[in-house]
């Protein structure tokens, strides 16, 4: 099972209701090349750090996929959005390995701030540079 | 001088994701990513900001993919 993540900048002239249209026909695509939506999110309007084919705004999109190995409609998803030139930006991003690894870290458990706190001292003036 | 500085104190530098736990930098996270882009949004090097090799290069990664996306900019002008 991988998991993705795919966000893409729609062109903030586009009205929030076609939008959502444009959400839903992407969320059939990848529904129908055989994936699962786990979840979305419609971050709406917002200032774009840098303009855009002159636009300094931009409506963002994000949509959580997950799908088997080899079923996914995700690389036509993307050449659509290639295409598709009120799609200012789109990012895809495979994210069950690196979310595994972290789960797979022991948290550390125990008041964090205050041990913390005595290791650094001990350390301290011992080693200048510290260890990884 | 040169005994002035022997008494200066520096104090260490710790990794803020090794100290907050954070195991997963996420490129949507930008107040986070914020912390590590000074002024000229550049990405702050392991020497200032103490970051360990081991989060560092997802938080490099992270920056780069929020950048693409106008999350940060790539500079500032």
């Amino acid at each position: 099972m991988r998991t993705y993540e795919l966000m893409f900048v729609v062109d903030p002239r586009v009205a929030d209701e076609e939008v959502v249209t444009m959400m839903q026909d992407y969320k059939n695509m990848i529904t129908a090349g055989g994936s699962q939506i786990t979840g979305e999110e419609n971050w709406g309007r917002r200032k774009l750090a840098y303009p855009i084919n002159k636009v300094n705004e931009g409506k963002y999109v994000l949509l959580y996929i997950s799908s088997e190995v080899g079923k996914t409609a995700l690389p036509e998803v993307e050449h659509r959005m290639r295409q598709n030139d009120r799609i200012l930006r789109y990012l895809t991003v495979r994210t069950d390995e690196d979310l595994k690894r972290a789960a797979r870290r022991p948290a550390r458990s125990g008041a964090p701030s205050a041990e913390r706190e005595r290791d650094e001292r001990m350390t301290d003036g011992v080693e200048p540079e510290g260890e990884v | 001088m040169a005994r002035a500085r022997k008494v200066f104190f520096r104090r260490r530098k710790v990794c803020k994701f090794c100290a907050d736990k954070i195991d997963y930098i996420d490129y949507k996270d930008v107040k986070l990513l914020q912390q590590f882009i000074p002024e000229r949004s550049k990405i702050l090097p392991r020497r200032i900001s103490g970051t360990c090799a081991n989060h560092q290069r997802p938080l490099q990664q992270a920056i780069k993919r929020a950048r693409h996306l106008a999350l940060i900019p790539f500079t500032t002008d």
